[in-house]
């Protein structure tokens, strides 16, 4: 019995049988999409820390309201919507963002085995100074960029976090790419 | 946004970006991530059913529970039905207290009709004879006060003589 099973087997058992349906559907979900949660809280947060906080509050607000979950028809968007915002209101509440930006977080976020190609074009001061722009973009144009950019999310379902639709979605994307490049261009790439 | 009408020139931009925002959307938690959110899950779980109801008499068994939120609505529209009922009440009660016979017409023995009956709240309808100093409120003087010319007066007080256009008004 591997470790994640071993403490998915002592959830569990404490539980009534009448939730045990719902504790194994919480469970599947936390392997199934905890990792593209990540990524949505880190887009916003960039920290690990906070990230990993948004990821496991999100599933604390699941957990309270498991009674709900049968109603839920698509997981994946309902899960990014919770997560996204629990760490919008995070980032509203303490406005950490970008001082509590660490190069750490980013030498983690720039994975060396899987994407070298990525740490060759990009160094972390650049990789900051991007995400520092991409802050001073308009906060549509900003949410859309930065959701984009989570491998897992397609535009639909981008759309449907945000509530609008996908050619709204398709078209703040290629606003907020347009206007990123004026800025980078006009502050130089590398300073 | 106004930089509709620009171009970017430079090649490397857009290669910069796609590999920022890749580096952002392909973050990787700290290895254990999952395990750690189970164990606060448990441990949540735990908490939650160990943490006494706020109101165990609700509770219909594991997992099933009155609608508490309906039964508030159902308190609230109890006791607004209580406050509206008890003030209409004291209402009704406080003006039956406060109702007076309805006033009835004496007839007298000679007269006819009612111009000649008595309202028994008038007043007496006796005469009042009036003081010596009294007089009609119709009777009244305006305007300066006019002396007679002949009239007598005091010795020692200066009375201007009366003009002739006094005379003449």
């Amino acid at each position: 019995m591997s470790c994640f099973e071993g403490q998915l087997a002592g959830w569990v058992a404490p539980a009534h049988p009448t939730t045990v349906s719902t504790t194994q559907t919480i469970a599947a979900l936390v392997a199934e999409y905890s990792t593209a949660l990540y990524r949505v809280a880190f887009s916003v947060t960039r920290n690990a820390a906070e990230a990993e906080d948004a990821v496991q509050e999100a599933f604390l607000r699941v957990l309270r309201h498991e009674s709900r979950l049968g109603e839920i028809r698509d997981y994946r968007v309902w899960l990014v919507r919770i997560v996204w915002n629990i760490v919008l209101d995070k980032k509203r509440r303490a406005k950490t963002r970008p001082e509590g930006e660490d190069l750490a977080d980013h030498a983690r976020a720039l994975p060396s085995s899987d994407r070298p190609a990525d740490a060759s074009v990009i160094s972390s001061q650049e990789h900051a100074r991007i995400l520092a722009l991409v802050d001073r973009l308009p906060k549509r144009e900003r949410e859309a960029l930065l959701l984009s950019a989570v491998e897992e999310l397609t535009t639909a379902e981008i759309a449907a976090a945000l509530g609008t639709t996908e050619s709204s979605i398709r078209s703040r994307i290629f606003r907020a790419r347009r206007e990123l490049a004026l800025l980078l261009e006009k502050e130089g790439i590398a300073r | 946004m106004n930089g509709s009408k620009h171009t970017v020139t430079d090649p490397r931009i857009d290669p910069l970006i796609d590999a920022s925002l890749r580096t952002v959307g392909s973050a990787t938690p700290v290895p254990g991530l999952e395990g750690r959110i189970l164990t606060r899950l448990a441990s949540e779980r735990v908490r939650l059913e160990a943490a006494p109801t706020r109101f165990p008499h609700l509770s219909l068994g594991p997992g099933r529970r009155l609608p508490v939120r309906a039964l508030g609505v159902l308190t609230s529209c109890l006791l607004a039905f209580v406050i509206v009922a008890g003030t209409v009440s004291y209402s009704h009660k406080l003006h039956s207290s406060q109702v007076v016979a309805p006033p009835s017409l004496v007839l007298p023995a000679q007269g006819i009709g009612a111009a000649s009956a008595v309202h028994p709240a008038a007043p007496a309808s006796a005469p009042v004879p009036a003081g010596q100093g009294a007089r009609g409120r119709s009777n009244h003087h305006s305007g300066r006060a006019r002396i007679a010319p002949h009239a007598r007066k005091a010795p020692g007080v200066a009375v201007p003589a009366p003009s002739s256009n006094n005379s003449q008004n």
